[in-house]
């Protein structure tokens, strides 16, 4: 894990003073709002519909336990005892005080973290696949080049005003789990035709009421020249990007509206200019960062364990929770874990305090101190060995996060929606909590396979609803709270927005429309091989419409 | 015409407040209630005593709230402005640690 320099520490340390200044100066009545607004905000907190909400990044989803253990602290003292993970892998407080915010600010600062670049448009967090390093279809672990774009990106004082934010997502797999086509700019490590590994560069993705898919603008970038044309990209688009308009301002619509091939142009003539200036990766900067996320001493283990095995065969329950929550892991004897926060009896991506106590606590013991955070809204225990599956499984068991529903039905991301944001239009954790109750029977969820809900309060499209395999989006009509279903999206490897399948539902009519579309699929399938998204892709709209519209 | 109340969120601790005013005097409460609605003349003096109160840096982000008469005193008419006088619609995640704490939603924040 990368570790602050003594200049990083001064340059978080200076910063916090400042905006402990700025807040003693607004409660003093020396700075107005208009003038503190803008502050606040580039520390990460908003007003949001019942109180202050702080947004606190979590670089490329990594935590270590000490991390995890002052989010914790920070849940207990300051807010009400607990913190929601974001699809954008980080932690958002929903009830801080302006008053303690500076004090918030200085534990996290004790442990590498802040809330910076996590509002506003500028580059925001970078987000990442949440099993870098570990993962068997790996090419190349991406954080070292997520850690050089948060270097390259924090204070970067020419996009410090960009048109409009700017999320970037990076992955090294085959398989894509940071959602990288639905980003302003996904990088996406590939060998390249010269054996050494490099970048696709994806450019104009993204959600909101225009979403899209971000479009191939590189086919291969040499390592070494990532944080050049990362340099080109923003800059064309600060220059060029629509200021006029909000809704037109992402680079998406910039990318839209020049045209893929001319925008290359302007890339490529802008990086001409840039590309042997200081930016220039040499191989010793790579390495350096690289040394900060070695491959731990794994132990030379057997891939198998008799007490594992002997528990899979004889108790379903834990048959269940290994069938769904662990994955294989690169390193023989060792596997990857997912805590689902999607139980029946929380908010999907709400964890209280002591969970978080005692999550630290589990990855001191079981997962070598770290944990990671997942875009979709769940945490990760990345190398727990083989023989720590059952007790760590009964332990998570009692915390109440070891629900087998890792890419199934009821593992849903949802928004905060009108329960706490107040740019929502429609309420989300009640629908999602609404289909997690109606369809909590394991054997139902484990037929249906691979699936994806995903709920958003607005077209803003934080839950992203598009790029779930059944979306939902929920709007306000004439002031009742009604859900517009769409189907058919993907945000891995093969991204697709997903359409909107008719008129929306009532509160009380999504869930039975819900189980109408299943239950459609589950007709119609080719055999239980057959996911839902390759189904419909197969059968279109029609048979859904059909059911669902009569 | 549904008479209006004033809203805003308390600079300090950010949380939702309503304008009540009494023999001249103002002061905000969490509880919609028991809040001021008026109209015309009076939606006017709110109006005052509300950017006062900003002026003042006890309250942020002022605007006015339609309602109607309920049961025990005023209630919003959108489900918006309900939830934001209520509180979230869904249990807050909680630990069995923290049951001591009591917390009556929001309002004991
Ligand atoms: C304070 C509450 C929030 C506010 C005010 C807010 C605001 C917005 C807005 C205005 C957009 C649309 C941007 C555009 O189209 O240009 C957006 C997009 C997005 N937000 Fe949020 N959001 C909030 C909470 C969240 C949460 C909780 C998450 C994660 C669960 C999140 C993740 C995202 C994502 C992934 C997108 C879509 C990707 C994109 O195109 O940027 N946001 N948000
Ligand atoms: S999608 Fe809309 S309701 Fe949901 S968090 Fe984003 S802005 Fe709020």
């Amino acid at each position: 894990m990368y570790q602050y320099s003594e200049q990083d520490h001064q340059l978080l340390l200076e910063r916090v003073e400042q905006f402990r200044g700025q807040v003693q100066r607004r409660l003093k009545g020396q700075l107005s709002e208009d003038e503190f607004k803008h502050q606040r905000l580039r520390n990460g907190l908003y007003l949001q519909l019942h109180a202050y909400m702080l947004r606190v990044a979590i670089p490329y989803g990594l935590l270590s336990a000490e991390q995890m253990r002052t989010l914790a602290h920070i849940a207990r003292k300051y807010d009400k005892g607990y913190g929601h993970f974001s699809t954008r892998q980080n932690i958002q407080y929903n009830w801080p005080k302006l008053e303690d915010v500076p004090n918030i600010l200085d534990d996290l600062a004790a442990v590498e973290m802040h809330a910076i670049q996590t509002s506003g448009n500028c580059i925001r967090n970078t987000t990442s696949d949440p099993l870098a390093g570990v993962a068997r279809d790996e090419v190349e672990d991406p954080r070292p080049y997520c850690e050089l774009i948060r270097q390259w990106s924090t204070f970067h004082p020419e996009f410090n005003f960009l048109p409009r934010k700017f999320k970037i997502a990076v992955t090294g797999a085959v398989g894509d789990r940071a959602a990288v086509a639905v980003h302003d700019i996904g990088l996406k490590l590939i060998q390249g035709p010269d054996g050494e590994n490099g970048f696709e560069v994806y450019v104009g993705g993204g959600l909101g009421r225009t979403p899209m898919i971000g479009k191939l603008i590189r086919k291969y970038l040499p390592k070494e020249d990532m944080l050049t044309y990362l340099e080109a990209i923003l800059r064309v688009y600060n220059q060029l990007g629509r200021r006029d308009n909000l809704y037109k301002a992402r680079i998406k619509i910039l990318v839209h509206e020049t045209g893929e091939e001319k925008f290359r142009k302007l890339i490529e003539a802008e990086w001409q200019q840039i590309k042997a200036t200081g930016l220039y990766l040499r191989e010793q900067d790579i390495e350096r960062i690289k040394g900060f996320f070695k491959d731990p001493d794994y132990q030379e283990l057997p891939d198998t364990d008799a007490d594992f095995e002997n528990l899979l065969l004889s108790d379903p329950e834990f048959g269940r929770w290994a069938d769904k929550n662990i994955d294989q892991h690169k390193q023989s004897g060792y596997r990857i874990v997912y805590l689902s926060l999607k139980s029946v009896n929380q908010p999907p991506g709400d964890v209280t305090a002591d969970q978080m106590d005692a999550i630290a606590d589990l990855a001191d013991k079981y997962s070598l101190g770290q944990i990671r955070t997942t875009h979709r809204q769940n945490l990760v225990l990345s190398d727990v060995q083989l023989k720590d599956l059952v007790p760590l499984w009964q332990e998570l068991k009692a915390l109440d996060l070891a629900t087998p529903n890792y890419n199934h039905l009821t593992d849903i991301i949802s928004c905060p929606g009108l329960d706490f944001c107040a740019l929502a239009t429609a309420r989300s954790i009640p629908i999602s909590q609404a289909i997690t109750e109606r369809f909590d029977n394991y054997d139902f969820i484990n037929d249906l396979g691979d699936l994806s809900i995903n709920i958003s309060g607005c077209i803003n499209a934080c839950g992203h609803h598009h790029v779930a395999n059944i979306g939902i989006l929920g709007v306000n009509k004439k002031g009742e709270e009604v859900y517009q279903l769409t189907l058919g999206g993907s945000a891995r490897e093969d991204a697709s927005i997903g359409k909107i399948i008719g008129p929306a539902f009532g509160a009380d009519q999504i869930v039975d429309a819900i189980g109408d579309v299943l239950g459609v699929y589950l007709e119609n399938r080719e055999d239980p091989e057959e996911t839902f998204l390759t189904a419909y892709r197969r059968l279109g709209q029609a048979p859904f419409k059909e059911k669902l519209y009569g | 015409m549904a008479l209006q109340v004033y809203t805003a969120s308390l600079l300090k601790e950010g949380l939702v407040a309503y304008l009540c005013l009494e023999d001249g005097a103002s002061s905000w409460t969490s509880d919609i209630r028991g809040a001021t609605a008026g109209d015309g003349d009076l939606l006017e003096t709110l109006k005052i005593a509300a950017e006062k109160a900003e002026r003042d840096n006890l309250i942020i982000a002022p605007y006015v709230v339609d309602v109607l008469e309920a049961e025990n005193g005023w209630k919003a008419t959108t489900k918006r402005e309900q939830i934001r006088a209520d509180g979230p619609t869904i249990a807050l995640p909680r630990d069995a640690s923290a049951a001591s704490t009591t917390d009556e939603g929001r309002k004991a924040a």
